[in-house]
């Protein structure tokens, strides 16, 4: 087997389900992005169905008054072609009796005629099957859906509007979703467009200062203290990085709520009880930060610890037989060492931080006032998770697709910073 | 290193940022099992009602533990499996094999790595769809393998660099067949990183919440992470003692895989750098 | 793709066999959203019902069985609709659900439901026994999508003590109730009193008023409290009343500033707060009928001699005392099996039996669907169900079945949670309020 065609039978599968789940979803997202679409809309196509609600507001469009009129009062009509269709798909004596009470009568909702075939001597007994019969005699449109767009036109004739109509009728009854350039000029437009980006920005700074600095404290004070402290410590501040995040969120809202750890010992000194997490929005961004910063804290702090480690230590015992003492011998040694590392935290961070939105919805979700409300965060709302149900998939991937371009833009940058070709030694079995 | 008398001084500090957390492992494990007793922090009595959702159901509304267990093992196990087999083989061809267009995988690999993915759920939940595979354990399943894949290949990519080429060579001089080499000489000397992988991938897929949140609301295709945020969210009951102890329980694995592989793992998240 | 490819051919199984003797499996899903154990015959009186058309089936000779399926371990509205709308997007939509009637609009658009006029005689019993306001608020675009699957109203709650304490006495409170529905005790009322309880150290500060700690149909009321009004009746545009909703917003800036509303009070647990109102920390405060039981669970087995209930106070010359009425729907989803959905439509029928309805309506404190239950022993036997429908049922409204109102609603909860926290001025909020809406609803908003 040549290493060429091995080469690519091992990483075809790999290829596959990045390209199925990650490469068609990008592109998917700016397709989206494009389009009006939402829980309204649907995602799959639409039908064509004009319903007694849109009736009001045809007058808006550009439709003659005749047109508006049919439509109107098309309503059910008794006609002999109907007759002879009914007698066939339901009964000869049906159809008779119909013919000689109502030959010629208009009814103008499908209800009306219901009623009549139900009451008839010979009546039509299952609810359905006089549904489809009141059907045969439909003039009007109104309140059915049809499939097709032929389907819909057909019936427009049917109903005997007039021609130049039809397109803009036929525009106005499709209920898919359509092509727009909307979603951007709505994100342009809206107020808390520009919240959202603060919002974000200060969230990724916020967050990515405290676990520089607070994963290199942790690096740096766990590197003095002897084996077995340091590694408690270490531990201590580990498991916020495997617990499920549900779970760390938990233990966050117990000890911030009303009733909760900080509340009870506040309430020692007389301070009233009140949620710590969400009583300002200054109060839900700490604890956002924390919350985050915890988790990325502790990455740096592993991070960080290893860079120390490969200080030689021949270097630290000689600086403290120069006499350096401990500030200068981490200001003058250990901190020159870390630019790396700390380079490479806050490009990855920035990433992961931008897009991330998971603990922040389980913790405040966008609260209070909307006040910790990130960019990912709304994309989400918008797209997927709101009280009314008032699914946007379209301006939801709007949102995504901002987020996909910045995403693109910093890895290429990060790509050319960090120096690509050192990755690309060549493989040296081949040669 | 050295002894240092004020070595007090750190520790103090680092006790004083450390509470927090303590306090909440310490209280996340006594209100589990401590009958509650609000507005106190002494914990009452031992009772261990709060673990009653292991033998009855809390809700009758809700799936038996169980089952949702079983799903959670299902999905994060599968998940890391299929993790590790792809990125082996992938990470593999990427660090050794000479092909076209490798230098635009490992770009492409890169960028990946570090991408918005969850900013894609929207499509993702389409592809699902049209595969037939939304709201099943197999369809989250392969989305969370897939996203993990970048991190994946490019671990086992850095493990496989470090095998000195010398065993390969010396195994194709010997005219055995790449892959046997691979088989036979190589994949022995990335066990370690199999295994890291193998338990990340497994960390990762046990915690998972937005995708089977979103991807998979059926009640027959809860986990765990989805069951507790269920408990937590119905405003029928606000007992803490309840949502801590089936924390506890959900955290078990996590503890134990935590106290047996503690080296390796702060090993492989220092190396492998995920956020 | 199988499953599909099945489903298809048992269709075609069925009907070509249409022999008597078959034997007909039929799986019928229910979710249930915002509901707990209370709340069970929502999903129950569908196995009730499942088990009456089996009977009858079996009567005229055919055999049906019927499995139903139901879910109710939502952990919210959002990621219930969620998971309806993404499941009948990818056809593994349950076949029932119990959801706000707000959802017909944008759900029968999509093609999500099924008109269940198209399979039940709706002049028939039971259906024609629902009052006829109910079917209305089921139904959208001249098509009756569902059926209506409980009533309530969300009424105002005063604390008896502490009215008693700033000096009213009994009759007085007694009397609260009309006056509130004739206008003369108003919000600037609640303001004050709930100041001066404050004042004289009856509650604590930020238990004046407290309100609901999340989004709800209960804010549209306040907002038509200060005369706003949700649609236009002429046009069934949307309206957004500028002037209504400044002095709505200011409403709870006031009471932020007065001391007697907690600024950071959205979001409060909501078990904390049925606590906190069910045992007097609070002096006024607002809810639903179902609140009623929940009050008895968390303590409160007094409720007649502890709390009084009118409707939402007017806020102004301008407003009316009003409450709004937000009954859940059953709803019938698009199948690709048409059996499921007529099956499906015929449960939620029997469902609708006034007994039937009644065990939901008693058992969760929720009204009465049916006039013909309050003849039914269980339901005329209970106090609160009769009280609260003479109370308020008869000033209630509903939110208007628009595709855009769940944009419209969106937008006022969060203009009002930017107010009420402080993060903007009323008057900021509601400019923003107007640019998200006219953005979003277009055409079919009118700015007052």
């Amino acid at each position: 087997m040549t290493s060429r065609m091995l080469g690519i039978g091992f990483l075809s599968p790999a290829i596959i389900s990045v390209c199925i789940f990650f490469l068609l979803p990008v592109l998917l997202t700016v397709v989206f992005a494009f389009t009006n679409m939402s829980t309204s809309t649907g995602i799959m196509g639409g039908d064509y169905r004009i319903n007694t609600e849109q009736l009001r507001s045809l007058p808006d469009l550009d439709v003659s008054e005749a047109t508006v009129e049919r439509l109107e009062t098309a309503g059910f009509q008794i006609t002999e072609a109907g007759l002879t269709a009914l007698a066939d798909q339901f009964s000869k004596d049906t159809a008779e009796e119909l013919r000689e009470d109502y030959l010629g009568e208009t009814f103008e909702s499908r209800r009306d005629l219901e009623r009549v075939l139900k009451d008839l001597d010979e009546p039509i007994r299952r609810t359905r099957d006089r549904k489809e019969a009141a059907d045969l005699f439909a003039v009007t449109l109104i309140g059915e859906r049809f499939g097709t767009e032929e389907e819909f036109r057909a019936a427009l004739g049917t109903t005997g509007i007039d021609a130049v109509d039809h397109d803009v009728l036929t525009e106005f009854a499709y209920t898919g979703w359509t092509w727009t350039t909307d979603n951007f000029s709505l994100l342009m437009e809206l107020p808390s467009t520009l919240r959202y980006a603060a919002n974000t920005a200060f969230y990724v700074v916020a967050t990515l200062t405290f676990n520089i600095l607070f994963g290199l404290f942790l690096a740096i004070s766990t590197f003095y203290l002897p084996g077995r402290l340091a590694n408690t410590f270490r531990a201590i501040w580990f498991l916020p990085r495997i617990l499920p995040p549900v779970l760390y969120v938990l233990m966050w809202n117990w000890f911030t709520w009303d009733n909760g750890f900080i509340a009870t010992v506040m309430g020692w000194f007389g301070v009233p009880a009140k949620n710590w997490m969400m009583h300002t929005s200054t109060h839900a961004w700490t604890a956002i930060v924390l919350i985050n910063g915890f988790v990325g804290a502790s990455l740096g702090m592993i991070l960080f610890s290893s860079a120390i480690k490969a200080i030689p230590t021949s270097m630290l015992y000689a600086s403290e037989v120069d006499g350096a003492n401990r500030w200068q011998q981490v200001r003058y040694i250990i901190l020159p060492q870390m630019r790396w590392p700390i380079l490479f935290m806050t490009s990855y961070q920035t990433l992961s931080l931008l897009t991330s939105f998971e603990y922040i919805l389980l913790a405040t979700d966008g609260g209070p006032g909307r006040s910790t409300e990130v960019w990912a965060l709304a994309a989400f709302h918008t797209a997927l998770n709101n009280y009314g149900g008032n699914l946007q998939y379209g301006f939801g991937a709007a949102y995504a697709l901002v987020l996909v371009f910045i995403g693109i833009a910093l890895s290429v940058a990060y790509l050319r910073f960090f120096n690509f070709k050192e990755l690309l030694s060549k493989p040296r079995i081949e040669q | 290193m050295t002894a240092h008398p004020r070595i007090w001084h750190l520790v103090l500090i680092l006790s004083i940022f450390s509470t927090p957390l303590v306090i909440m492992y310490v209280y996340q494990v006594i209100d589990s099992i401590a009958s509650p007793d609000p507005g106190s922090l002494i914990p009452g009595e031992i009772d261990l009602s709060n673990w009653r959702f292991l033998w009855e159901r809390i809700d009758m509304g809700r799936p038996s533990i169980w089952m949702v267990t079983f799903n959670t093992f299902i999905f994060a196990s599968t998940t890391a499996f299929l993790v590790t087999l792809l990125s082996t083989t992938a990470g593999y061809a990427l660090s050794r094999l000479d092909m076209p267009g490798r230098p635009y995988f490992l770009g492409g690999l890169i960028i990946l790595h570090a991408f918005p993915t969850i900013t894609l759920i929207i499509a993702i939940f389409i592809i699902l769809q049209f595969l037939g595979l939304f709201d099943t354990l197999l369809g989250i399943i392969l989305v969370k393998a897939a996203l993990e894949l970048p991190f994946g290949v490019w671990i086992m990519k850095g493990f496989y660099d470090t095998v000195p080429w010398e065993i390969e060579m010396a195994g194709v001089q010997d005219g055995a067949s790449r892959f046997r080499v691979w088989w036979e000489l190589v994949l022995p000397q990335v066990k370690p990183g199999l295994a890291a992988l193998l338990i990340i991938s497994f960390l990762s897929g046990w915690s998972e919440f937005v995708l089977p949140l979103v991807l998979a609301p059926g009640s027959s295709t809860q986990v765990l992470s989805t069951y507790m945020n269920a408990v937590i969210q119905d405003d029928a009951s606000a007992d803490f003692g309840l949502f801590k102890a089936i924390g506890m329980f959900y955290s078990i694995p996590v503890i134990v895989i935590y106290l047996v592989f503690q080296k390796q793992l702060m090993n492989i998240y220092g190396g492998g750098t995920k956020g | 793709m199988t499953n599909l490819f099945r489903q298809t051919a048992l269709v075609g199984v069925l009907a070509g066999l249409a022999a008597p003797a078959f034997a007909e499996d039929i799986n019928i899903t229910v979710w249930a959203g915002g509901s707990n154990d209370s709340d069970s015959y929502r999903i129950e009186a569908i196995e009730i019902a499942a088990d009456i058309l089996e009977r009858e089936a079996a009567i005229l000779g055919e055999e049906l069985n019927i499995t139903v399926e139901g879910r109710r371990d939502f952990s919210g509205w959002d990621e219930f609709k969620q998971g309806v709308t993404l499941g009948a997007e990818a056809g593994t939509a349950p076949s029932i659900v119990v959801t706000s009637h707000l959802d017909i609009a944008p759900w029968s658009t999509a093609g999500y439901i099924v008109p269940v006029e198209d399979y039940v005689d709706l002049d028939a019993w039971p259906l024609s026994n629902v009052y006829p306001n109910l079917m209305e608020i089921a139904s959208y675009g001249g098509t009756q999508w569902g059926i209506p699957q409980d009533a309530e109203s969300r009424p105002f709650f005063f604390w008896r003590e502490t009215l008693e304490g700033i000096g009213y006495t009994e009759d007085q409170i007694d009397a609260l109730p009309e006056m509130v529905a004739s206008g003369e005790y108003t919000l600037a009322n609640v303001l004050e009193d709930a100041k001066k309880a404050l004042d004289m150290g009856l509650i604590e500060e930020g238990y004046g008023f407290y309100p609901r700690p999340s989004n709800g149909p209960d804010y549209a009321q306040f907002y038509q409290s200060f005369g706003g009004e949700l649609v236009d009746p002429d046009t069934g545009k949307l309206v957004l009343d500028k002037a209504a909703m400044t002095e709505f917003y200011q409403f709870f800036v006031d009471a932020v500033a007065a001391g007697i509303t907690r600024q950071n009070h959205i979001g409060t647990d909501w078990n904390q707060w049925y606590n906190e109102v069910a045992n007097g920390r609070a002096a006024f405060w607002h809810g639903g009928t179902w609140h009623f039981g929940r009050y008895a669970r968390e303590g409160n087995d007094d409720f007649w001699n502890t709390i009084q209930f009118s409707l939402i106070p007017a806020g102004d010359d301008d407003g009316r005392a009003n409450t709004i009425t937000h009954p859940l729907v059953y709803l019938v989803m698009n199948q690709e099996d048409d059996r499921v959905e007529e099956i499906a439509a015929q449960l939620v029928a029997i469902a609708t039996e006034p007994r039937l309805n009644s065990l939901h309506a008693i058992q969760s404190n929720h009204l009465a669907v049916a006039k013909a239950q309050s003849d039914i022993d269980l339901y005329r036997g209970d106090r609160w169900a009769s009280e609260a429908t003479e109370v308020l049922l008869g000033a209630a409204n509903s939110q208007p079945n628009h595709l855009n109102y769940g944009a419209f609603s969106e937008a006022m909860f969060r203009g009002l949670e930017a107010a009420w926290s402080g993060v903007q001025t009323p008057e900021d909020a509601v400019a923003e309020v107007e640019a998200q809406m006219r953005a979003t609803i277009g055409d079919d908003l009118i700015v007052r």
